[in-house]
């Protein structure tokens, strides 16, 4: 598995990861009656508490990727040569995380499914005001859109890493 | 009838012919990720012009050894 496609997995773990325990938490918490429906004030606070978790979780995640991928790669080049170099090994993990044009290329058409993902989720939300449901509906459609076109974006990498461009 | 456009590579049969060069050391000379030279030869990426250049320089041949662009009728 190359570190493009180890890399997008992560983040679609990631991304998928903070999204389903929002869900849970917002769920658990509204089925307790702790959130009511019209409380736009608590729903925007998780939100925000969220967004920070979401950045922080996938830095995280990267940088714990990134050290793993690290050691794998040492471990491989010591398997194959027997020993292992620094710099051969420096050398090695710059090459793979090289970005090249067909990593940016492939950047650009799965960003362009996350704004979509997201205009879909913003339009939504705005018909499903429109049409009288509770501004808390709407503001978790949207919410979700994000994070969906999050996940999307990483699915769309692959697909393209796969398929190719 | 409509005119069908294909661009077919030896990237795989250079790189044999070239001490059996792996994938990864043409990724380093061409200066792109291994991914990228796994997609080209599997015909699944066209290069731009600067990467063709430097890949067929990777190889010390000329573009044109290196990529056949073919015009199909369908």
């Amino acid at each position: 598995m190359s570190y493009q496609i180890a890399k997008t997995i992560t983040n679609i773990l990631s991304g998928t990861g903070v999204l389903v325990v929002y869900l849970f938490y917002v769920s658990n918490r509204y089925q307790a009656g702790l959130l009511a429906m019209d409380e736009l004030q608590s729903w925007s606070q998780i939100m925000l508490i969220f967004i920070g978790i979401g950045i922080a979780v996938a830095i995280l995640v990267q940088i714990i990727f990134h050290i793993l991928f690290s050691i794998g790669m040492a471990v491989n080049q010591s398997i194959k040569n027997g020993n292992c170099n620094d710099q051969d090994l420096e050398k090695t993990i710059k090459m793979e995380m090289v970005e090249d044009e067909m990593g940016k290329l492939i950047e650009l058409k799965s960003m362009r499914v996350s704004y979509i993902t997201v205009g879909i989720g913003f339009v939504a939300s705005l018909a499903l005001l429109f049409f009288d449901y509770s501004a808390f509906i709407a503001l978790n459609v949207l919410f979700a859109s994000f994070y969906t076109g999050g996940i999307l974006d990483g699915f769309t990498q692959l697909y393209y890493y796969k398929r190719g461009v | 009838m409509g005119k069908q456009f294909e661009i077919t590579n030896n990237v795989r049969k250079l790189r044999f012919f070239n001490d059996e060069m792996t994938q990864q050391q043409l990724a380093e000379k061409a200066e792109v990720s291994r991914q990228t030279i796994i997609a080209i030869e599997g015909g699944k990426y066209s290069p731009s012009l600067e990467l063709a250049f430097r890949i067929a320089h990777a190889f010390g041949v000329q573009i044109n050894d290196v990529f056949d662009y073919r015009v199909t009728e369908k």
